[in-house]
């Protein structure tokens, strides 16, 4: 099956050579886009001397637009499934050959990479792989409040709502190819895929600490966010069902 | 000194209450005049191609309201009572102010519509130059091809 492993970048100079490298190293037989979303630095030339494909978007739109230009490439290249992980450094390529793994298995349609779900019972730690994944405190409220109202919407128990790592296959494709919100790509997705009748599951992932920058949470912005993310929650369990995903 | 203004105030609020409409003939040439100039606005605006058409519409229904507002004030007063407003101020405001919120709200929704647009316009394009990259490293993997060859071949 042809796979595409995508990155959305945005301003990622620092990092994405990197990623690039930790996923051909790890999953060498994919093809690999970089989605630069509007970045100002030199984050598309990187990636293009890397190796990479690059999607560049005019202008920087946010991750929802993103991720979709990634699901809307891997659709009409005729890619069976893909992966995407972000340009930060915080997702090893290692893991996302597993949640890919899942996927061509058909084991499920969309696989979530959750930091939080058994830590430790499946992932064996790989000595000198970094530090594990500490969460802020404000994070930390924020993912238990979207985890809190997005098993009450889904039916369905979420560990990580807002990881960045990813794997689907071509309903998925389909389905986030047309509908994805700008707004609020992670969250929103999940409610969509699990309404759509699609497969959705979790599997434990290892996440690194962010290489460099730092999380553009504030506590202001994480109340903004979480407010948001419930207003998504909301008019999404009202939104009428589409036409069936073809099987 | 307060108490005088004040029951003078209360005064007028009760003379307000008998009389139902307070436009004299002069704040009605005034709002016709008004509301001619605003909808001369617009086709100057519309035939600068500054405004479209269709989003002209609603400003010129909103001007002939005006308009027919100051011809005949006795509109207003019907209306009034339909919403069950004693004071036709009162009523006048809240129209106009409903009437702006629902354009305001009419603008989000335009906006956001457009703002979809953009966003797959850029995805396009995006896509497109990533196709041609791809393409492109695809051709240059084969040996001995020129870019005549490749432009035949597609």
């Amino acid at each position: 099956m042809r796979t595409l492993v995508f990155i959305p970048a945005w301003n990622e100079e620092a990092s994405v050579t990197e990623v690039i490298g930790d996923v051909r190293e790890h999953v060498p037989a994919a093809d690999l886009l970089v989605v630069d979303d509007g970045s100002t630095d030199a984050t598309a030339a990187r990636a293009r001397e890397a190796g990479a494909v690059v999607a560049s978007l005019p202008f920087n739109q946010g991750l929802g637009a993103a991720l979709q230009t990634g699901y809307l490439y891997a659709l009409r290249e005729g890619y069976g499934c893909c992966a995407h992980l972000d340009a930060d450094g915080q997702h090893p390529a290692a893991e996302v050959s597993r949640l890919l793994e899942e996927v061509v298995a058909d084991r499920a349609d969309l696989v979530i990479g959750s930091r939080y779900r058994g830590a430790g019972e499946e992932v064996e730690a790989e000595p000198g792989e970094g530090d594990d994944y500490k969460p802020t405190i404000s994070r930390r409220i924020g993912t238990s409040v979207f985890r809190f109202f997005l098993t009450v919407a889904t039916r369905q128990r979420f560990t990580d709502t807002t990881s960045g790592m990813r794997a689907a296959n071509r309903r998925v494709m389909a389905l986030f190819s047309e509908n994805y919100s700008p707004d609020f790509a992670e969250i929103e997705s999940l409610q969509l895929a699990v309404r759509q009748g699609l497969r959705v599951e979790e599997v434990p992932v290892r996440m690194l600490e962010r290489a460099g920058g730092s999380s553009f949470l504030t506590p202001l912005r994480s109340a903004f966010f979480i407010f948001k993310g419930l207003i998504v929650l909301l008019v999404g369990s009202f939104r009428p069902r589409q036409v069936e995903v073809e099987r | 000194m307060i108490a005088s203004v004040g029951s003078a105030g209360l005064l007028l609020f009760a003379a307000g209450e008998e009389a139902k409409v307070h436009l004299t003939s002069q704040t009605r040439i005034v709002a016709a005049i008004l509301a001619i100039a605003f909808m001369a606005m617009i086709l100057e605006l519309i035939r600068r191609n500054r405004l479209q058409e269709r989003y002209s519409v609603v400003w010129f229904v909103a001007g002939l309201g005006m308009l027919a507002g100051a011809a005949f004030p006795g509109l207003l007063t019907i209306v009034a009572d339909l919403m069950g407003v004693r004071d036709t101020n009162v009523a006048l405001f809240s129209i106009v102010l409903l009437l702006l919120l629902g354009l305001a709200l009419n603008f989000s929704v335009i906006m956001s519509r457009q703002a979809a647009q953009i966003t797959r316009l850029a995805q396009e394009r995006a896509l497109e130059q990533a196709r041609e990259q791809a393409d492109g490293e695809q051709n240059g993997d084969r040996p001995g091809r020129s870019e005549g060859q490749s432009s035949r071949s597609s």
